[in-house]
């Protein structure tokens, strides 16, 4: 549906690095720079004055328990300033958050083309599936796949989920396009077989505007035809990080986190 | 309206995201971008500590308050109060107040003496404040806590050194080329002896919250909470110094209390600093904050750019307190607050900045006990002053800052500190709370020249051309004390109090002089005057000389290092005759005596350190003081002059002729009540036994509280 400009400009830049870095590296590019863009659309979206008198009235009814401890009517009575401050504290975060939220949820969805997905392998099987609109249309259905993927086994028919599944093996890397013809119509599919970082869509829909921008990267299917959803199971990437197997939004999400303390640091910003 | 709009407007963008959200749950985490995070984090991370140190508050409560009533086992039973509330208004004169009230300006004052008790208060000799305040506090005379003025003398070299507090850096530095990185953080060391009673208080389980009383510096650890008022230096050590940044050539030197500093053009922008404290790495330079100034005659304002900040101020407007930071090398340096103001931006761009400020949110030095309660009122209020003199005199004296430029300053202090107190008082719901508001002290000395009707630095103004700053001063306190009425409960006890009255100060008398013209004090040959701090005094023929407000000081032999007096009879033969001569001293021009009475300190202070106490204690007359000459230790041709500066009232006079006041919102039972009657008297309301080194005595106080 949408696609970056750019492709991750970063994995050509670091083509020399094995497959499994690659996608770490783009990673913690994307985080800093993001977190940098993120603290400076903050500082100008939000009221610096007022987010500072917030926090300022958090930190000293937090300072008040522990000062008058002794005193326990102080002390509940600080604590539900504190609950208040944080309410206003929210508050004012809530608008600037909005902001840096929404082209962020954006870039999420493109981003996750590219690194929440693996292609499929050269030499590997894969399965590719057909939703119908029901299951009269199972037999009649045709797989064309272009001389580099070879069906390996034969089709599966699920007519109680209205679907069709076939077990497909690419026998060399590249981008391939099959069709799957019903009622005389046919509807293709990109299928990318790759070993390293490439702009995948997991699935084709027919479906509306908002659930094609967030699900797949392919225009939409006939609206008319007989085929509602053509999908490929590419694997999930998962990226080694401190010894751990991270899904990539975490890391984003924690590393964007650590560039945005490090850069509001840096330049005194609030928030 | 505009909230309405901004709450319609924030529900709006909510209810879009929310179905934004709902409407396509495709990956769910996709959508917790960092923004996000931030929010939930910060606002999660607060709330998480909160939830932390309530559930240890709440938790541990029980024990605690046990341990407190144990600790409060022998006093609770015998407590006549639940809590009571000490508002110092320093300098409160009760002649003043008498008159005020007696003219229906002050109500609440009137409904405080109709109602329970007002009265004088008898200060200490000298009356001056640290030494007042430090028997207020300990309930000793100064022979007990040893503050005896402002300043005390070096017996070697007779220069003087701040008595409350001495700062010295680290005893131990690492030497790496030309710096000398200290190891550790500077030294202070508090002169002031003897026990504050809110420490008796707090041992006995009663919880103590004690706003900027004089001489709390540096802040001694007890439990309860304290910020330190009055001696509280600057960042450069000292009482206080201004700084005035001039395109103006180079004028005066200030006599005391500020530094000029040149402000240099280079194109559209000027350039200018901060003198600041000594560089911590021993280099011997002063550190500088600089900063630059942009000036818009057309509007009357300049913008000064500083640490990245850029502060707009009109002609006649002071900044809010701003951040400084002095930079060193390796990473070393100091960080302040301070605040702008401007005086002029045309023919001469005129910057005034206040004393650096030591920051109470990030302090250097520690001004408050636990330091987490300075921060902990930055948080809340926001930025204030913390020197102990806060309120620059020295400025509106050097005509710096004009009267309403100096008044905006004290009164902007005044707001704060009032926050504070109101703060704690609600922060202690029972126990003792104290606050001293400086403020009367200040605004009275600086003002005093348009109460008193033949003032020198005065009379060019007609009575209608007199401003009536010190009834508006009274009035403003009246209605604070009104805010406290309001607020305390009937089981609260309320005492009002001051340190000492005050008095005009239109004649000076140079008692150096003096002693020079009468033969005890000697200079060297050829000499007819000297410098400060005797520079030009021959010790070897000199008997006599004072330094400070009101000590006089024999040259004693065997404590003086040039010393020829002897100890003993001799002593004593010089310190009566000395008596004899100056009581009663006349001043030629008026006929009247300049000094009322002179005090034999072996006769006035008992206690263990009375060696350190002056000589003798000389008693001015209403009217007079120490010349600003003879406090330096300068000698000068004349005895007597006009005051014809700004500081124009005094209470460094006879302490007889200057009792501060007692308010009660109780009755009072005392015969003749003195300013060290104050603590014993809290001590025995709140149940405790009287130590036996107190020189107070307790007052009967008819508590409606059982």
């Amino acid at each position: 549906m949408f696609s970056l400009s750019i492709s991750p400009s970063v994995s050509g830049s670091v083509a020399f690095l094995s497959p499994s870095v690659a996608p770490l590296i783009d990673v913690i590019v994307i985080s800093v720079i993001v977190g940098f863009l993120m603290v400076i659309v903050f500082r100008y979206t939000s009221d610096q004055k007022a987010i500072r008198r917030a926090k300022d009235r958090l930190k000293a009814n937090l300072l008040a328990v522990r000062l008058f401890q002794d005193q326990l009517s102080v002390v509940l009575r600080s604590y539900v300033r504190i609950l208040r401050a944080t309410g206003g504290y929210l508050r004012l975060a809530f608008t600037p958050f909005l902001i840096v939220s929404i082209p962020i949820l954006f870039l999420i969805v493109q981003l996750d083309r590219y690194l929440g997905w693996m292609p499929v392998e050269a030499h590997r099987a894969f399965l590719l599936e057909a939703q119908l609109d029901n299951s009269a249309n199972l037999d009649g259905i045709v797989l064309q796949l272009p001389p580099e993927l070879v069906s390996t086994a034969p089709a599966v028919h699920v007519p109680a989920e209205n679907m069709i599944a076939w077990r497909v093996v690419a026998n060399r890397e590249g981008r391939y396009k099959v069709a799957i013809v019903a009622d005389g119509q046919a509807s293709s599919k990109q299928v990318v077989v790759s070993g390293g970082v490439s702009r995948i869509s997991p699935v084709r829909l027919r479906g509306t505007f908002w659930a094609r921008m967030f699900e797949s990267g392919e225009s939409a299917l006939a609206p008319s035809g007989p085929i509602r959803s053509i999908s490929i199971n590419y694997p999930s990437r998962e990226i080694t990080f401190l010894g751990g197997q991270w899904n990539w939004i975490a890391l984003f999400f924690v590393l964007s986190l650590v560039a945005g303390f490090f850069f509001k640091t840096v330049f005194g910003i609030q928030i | 309206m505009k909230w309405n709009r901004s709450y319609k407007r924030n529900a709006t963008a909510l209810l879009f995201l929310i179905m934004l959200l709902v409407l396509f749950p495709v990956r769910s985490e996709a959508y917790a971008g960092p923004g996000a995070g931030f929010a939930v984090l910060s606002s999660f991370w607060t709330l998480f500590l909160a939830f932390l140190y309530s559930l240890y508050a709440l938790v541990t409560w029980p024990l605690r308050h046990v341990l407190r009533l144990l600790r409060r086992r022998t006093s609770k039973g015998k407590s006549q109060v639940k809590r009571v509330v000490v508002v110092g208004f320093d300098g409160m004169d009760p002649e003043l107040a008498s008159r005020f009230m007696d003219e229906g300006k002050l109500p609440h004052f009137a409904q405080l003496r109709s109602m329970g008790a007002f009265s004088r208060l008898a200060t200490t000799f000298p009356a001056i404040s640290p030494v007042a305040w430090s028997t207020f506090q300990t309930g000793v005379n100064p022979g007990k806590h040893n503050i005896y003025d402002f300043l005390g003398r070096d017996l070697r070299s007779y220069l003087p050194f701040l008595s409350s507090a001495e700062i010295t850096g680290p005893k131990r530095h690492l030497r790496i080329g030309k710096y000398s990185l200290p190891l550790g953080k500077p030294i202070i060391r508090g002169m002031r002896r003897g026990t504050p009673f809110w420490h008796l208080l707090a041992k006995a389980g009663v919880p103590c919250s004690v706003i900027r009383v004089p001489v709390t510096f540096p802040p001694e650890k007890f439990s309860g909470v304290l910020l330190s008022g009055m001696c509280v230096p600057d960042l450069k050590g000292s009482q206080g110094t201004f700084c005035l940044c001039s395109t103006r050539s180079a004028g005066d030197k200030f006599r005391e209390g500020g530094v000029r500093v040149p402000i240099e053009r280079n194109g559209a922008k000027f350039y200018s600093y901060i003198p600041g404290p000594e560089d911590p790495l021993g280099t011997g330079k002063e550190l500088r904050a600089n900063f630059a100034i942009r000036t818009d005659s057309e509007d009357g304002s300049a913008r000064i750019e500083m640490n990245g900040e850029k502060i707009t101020l009109r002609v006649g407007e002071y900044s809010d307190w701003k951040s400084v930071k002095f930079k060193s090398g390796l990473g070393f340096g100091a960080r302040g607050i301070c605040r702008f103001y401007l005086k002029s931006i045309s023919p001469e761009l005129e910057i005034y900045v206040t004393p650096v400020n030591i920051d109470p949110g990030r302090p250097d030095l520690p001004v408050s006990h636990p330091v987490t309660y300075s921060i902990y009122l930055a948080k809340l209020l926001g930025s204030y002053a913390t020197l102990g003199l806060a309120e620059d005199t020295w400025a509106l004296n050097e005509q710096v800052l004009d009267d309403d430029a100096f008044l905006a300053q004290c009164y902007s202090n005044h707001e704060d500190r009032e926050r504070m107190f109101f703060d704690a008082l609600e922060k202690t719901p029972q126990g003792f709370c104290a606050c001293v508001f400086d403020t009367t002290d200040r605004v009275q000395h600086m003002f005093w020249r348009y109460l008193d009707g033949d003032h020198p630095a005065a009379r060019d103004l007609t009575r209608n051309q007199r401003p009536e700053i010190i009834q508006d001063l009274y009035r403003r306190m009246d209605a604070l004390i009104g805010r406290v009425i309001e607020q305390i409960d009937k089981d609260s006890l309320l005492l009002v109090i001051s340190d000492h009255g005050f008095k005009s100060f239109a004649r000076c008398v140079n008692l150096n002089a003096w002693l020079h013209q009468n033969g005890y004090l000697a200079l060297k040959e050829g000499k007819s005057e000297s410098g400060d701090w005797f520079e030009d005094v021959d010790w070897s023929r000199t008997r006599a000389y004072t330094m400070g407000l009101n000590g006089l000081y024999l040259n004693l032999r065997g404590r003086e290092r040039h010393g020829i007096v002897s100890p003993g009879a001799e002593g004593q033969s010089l310190k009566d005759e000395l008596r004899t001569k100056l009581t009663g001293l006349t001043d030629p021009q008026s006929g009247t005596a300049s000094i009322t009475g002179v005090f034999d300190c072996d006769g006035i202070y008992r206690g263990p350190y009375l060696d350190n106490a002056p000589d003798l204690i000389v008693g001015y007359g209403g009217g007079y003081r120490a010349s600003w000459d003879s406090v330096m230790g300068k000698v000068t041709a004349n005895i007597f002059e006009d005051n014809l500066k700004a500081w124009s009232g005094d209470h460094c006079v006879d302490p007889r002729l200057v009792p501060g006041v007692l308010f009660s919102n109780q009755k009072i039972a005392a015969d003749r009540p003195q300013i060290a009657d104050v603590a014993p008297t809290l001590l025995k309301l709140f149940g405790l036994d009287l130590p036996s080194y107190l020189d107070g005595r307790p007052w009967t106080v008819s508590s409606r509280a059982a």
